[in-house]
């Protein structure tokens, strides 16, 4: 053994403490998310699932959320993509507020964000009133549940995408304007495919979190029940095991969306990006 | 005329990038824009691409106005100096992308890609993926790119500077024939004089955001028209010169006196240097000379100055009527071996400091040696008061 690989294994040994202590710190985490998880699951074996998902008010509560929840996506993805792409590129006055606009429904609790929402869209308000009169009513309806998954859950969309927009060499973009693209066609050729993979990842979080969106909804449109409102019903009902059933259920439908998009759009992992 | 900058003016904010920039270029030229980092060449290039609309000033392609179009308008081949190939496609597809942009049927624009990929010697890596590429092929895939939909200009921002020195300079080489073979006029961006002088027909210097030299690359060597130039292009020992306007006016530089009636010495004939005082000396390295004092009895340094002046326009082995020299008197500093050469630091009497290049062993550190330089060899900037 040479004196250079000596000193090597020295520093490498010594190296070892300080990520057992990281490694350690971390440890306690992760047993803080599993442990939960694990002693949760363990009651599936105490509780009826088949029998209570068939009922008509589980099922009516499945239905809603998945109408729901892929709509407020697309909102949010239609909507928060080209946003995103513009505060990628573009410097202008007021860009801070414009970043601190969207930081908000992530800081506000959804309770209050959904409060909020209802002094705009409440029943007795200008807008809501004249949408009720219309025959959409914006509160306790299906478009309520999406209005109130899209307010808290855009916000991911657009912070992901966004990262993924700046980490495209802008020099990218002018190549292929000298070749004759225009900025759209670029935008669709080049940064799109690009942030492809940043884009997905934000679209999986915001169904995520739009699936199972619950304090604003709350205010907003209590009935039609989705899957978190009926989740809050039976637990007032009947305590934990009540809520197993329709836990599971949420829980897989996210577990399933998430493998399919990632699948689809050829992403490996979500958190990577 | 292909490419035309008129009185380009660019500021970002306060600051001013680009300063009323006059710029042509010939069909089939191929220019060097060479300067300092921060110099402004980067904002050339895109203000010509399209990228930067400038604050003041016109940009012309092949006569029509494009100052204010947009870069997919122009038809200027651009390459970046780290990559811009496209990872989400092959070698061909990058190639060819900017050939559907147009109207070429299917067909062309494969036969095109073919083409292109054959002159840059890329033709069987046409189905690989970028990420596959090493950095010189990926270089020439993104020249076969710029040059497929046969842009009127060329724009080539530092293309090489990224690459380690061999590559460089096959590369460099590559850039030269494939030029010539297509004939593209060419705006070759650097900040490596070396680049700019074995590419270029002519050389453009900017510094600081405006123009401080053109002409061809040997006469801007030889002799450049400004202090920035002479020692920007190539290496130069810069010295201060006196001069003394008695009857005959003589020239002090280096520790040597030199009487001014030397036709070669006035290289500059707008700056008459009888109006001046002062002067700045440049010359080169591999001009100057060097050899050991050898003078047994003389301890003293401060001796031998004075004494060696009287015969300082002979030289032996430049004998020969033709070539008047000077010499200056010093001790060397240090001698780094830098492979090729050796290169002497001498501290002058004249508590100045030159590097003579030198391509033999032999002298050491605190040698006492003569320093000699042809005064043909030196050019003197005047300085007005």
């Amino acid at each position: 053994m040479s004196l250079v690989d000596q000193a090597r294994s020295v520093t490498g040994s010594r190296r070892l403490p300080p990520l057992l202590v990281f490694g350690a710190l971390g440890g306690i985490l992760l047993v803080y998310f599993a442990l939960p998880f694990a002693v949760f699951l363990g009651r599936t074996g105490s509780v009826p699932i088949a029998e209570t998902l068939s009922e008509t008010a589980s099922r009516t509560a499945i239905r809603n959320s998945l109408l729901t929840a892929p709509v407020a996506t697309a909102i949010a993805t239609i909507l928060g993509v080209p946003l995103a792409y513009v505060l990628a590129r573009e410097t202008f006055p007021g860009k801070r507020l414009v970043e601190a606009l969207i930081v908000l429904p992530l800081v506000v609790p959804p309770v209050v964000g959904g409060a909020m929402l209802l002094s705009v869209v409440g029943r007795f308000t200008p807008i809501g009133a004249a949408a009720a009169s219309a025959g959409v009513p914006l509160t306790d309806s299906l478009v309520g549940v999406i209005l109130a998954q899209t307010f808290v859950a855009a916000p991911f969309v657009v912070i992901t995408a966004r990262a993924g927009f700046g980490a495209v060499d802008e020099r990218l973009e002018q190549a292929s304007r000298s070749l004759g693209y225009g900025p759209i066609a670029t935008f669709r050729r080049v940064s799109l495919p690009l942030a492809s993979r940043a884009i997905v990842a934000g679209v999986v979080l915001t169904f995520a979190r739009a699936i199972g969106e619950f304090g604003a909804t709350m205010m907003i449109a209590y009935n039609p029940r989705t899957m978190p409102t009926r989740i809050w019903v039976d637990f007032i009902a009947g305590g934990i095991d009540a809520i197993v059933p329709l836990a599971l259920a949420l829980l897989a439908i996210t577990l399933v969306v998430v493998a399919a998009v990632q699948r689809l759009a050829g992403v490996p992992t979500v958190v990577d990006r | 005329m292909t490419l035309e900058l008129d009185e380009l003016t660019h500021r970002y904010g306060s600051e001013r990038a680009l300063d009323d920039v006059t710029l042509a270029l010939d069909d089939g030229e191929l220019v060097a824009l060479l300067g300092p980092s921060g110099c402004g060449k980067t904002t050339i290039v895109q203000a010509i691409a399209g990228h930067v609309e400038p604050t003041a000033g016109r940009v012309s392609l092949r006569g029509t106005d494009v100052t204010g179009a947009p870069p997919e308008d122009r038809n200027v081949g651009i390459v970046f100096q780290r990559s811009t190939l496209y990872p989400h496609m092959t070698v061909g597809e990058n190639v060819a992308y900017g050939l559907k942009s147009g109207d070429l049927t299917a067909d062309l624009v494969s036969e095109r890609v073919d083409r292109y990929l054959e002159l840059v010697e890329l033709a069987d890596r046409r189905d690989a993926s970028p990420t596959a590429l090493s950095g010189g092929e990926s270089r020439r895939v993104e020249l076969a790119r710029a040059l497929a939909p046969e842009p009127d200009v060329l724009l080539l921002d530092e293309p090489l500077s990224a690459l380690d020195t061999g590559l460089r300079t096959r590369l460099r080489d590559e850039i030269v024939r494939i030029q010539q073979q297509i004939g593209v006029t060419t705006l070759f961006v650097t900040h490596d004089q070396e680049d700019a002088m074995s590419v270029a027909d002519r050389i453009v210097v900017l510094r600081e955001g405006a123009i401080v030299a053109a002409g061809e690359p040997r006469i801007l060597y030889e002799s450049p028209p400004n202090c920035f130039v002479a020692s920007f292009l190539g290496r130069s020992n810069e010295l201060s010169a006196t001069i003394d306007d008695r009857d005959p006016s003589t020239m002090t530089v280096g520790g040597s006196e030199l009487t001014l009636d030397e036709a070669e010495l006035v290289d500059n004939p707008s700056n008459p240097l009888a109006d001046a005082s002062y002067a700045i000396v440049h010359v080169r390295p591999s001009d100057l000379t060097i050899r050991p004092v050898r003078r047994p009895t003389d301890t003293s340094s401060d001796a031998d100055t004075p004494s060696d002046r009287p015969d300082a326009s002979i030289d032996l082995r430049l004998s020969g009527d033709r070539l008047k020299t000077i010499e200056m008197q010093g001790t060397v500093a240090h001698v780094r071996d830098v492979g090729h050469r050796y290169d002497v630091c001498v501290g002058l009497d004249s508590r100045e400091t030159v590097t003579v290049e030198r391509n033999r062993d032999g002298v050491n550190e605190a040698d006492r040696v003569t320093v000699t330089a042809a005064v043909s060899d030196l050019t003197v900037f005047p300085v007005s008061e």
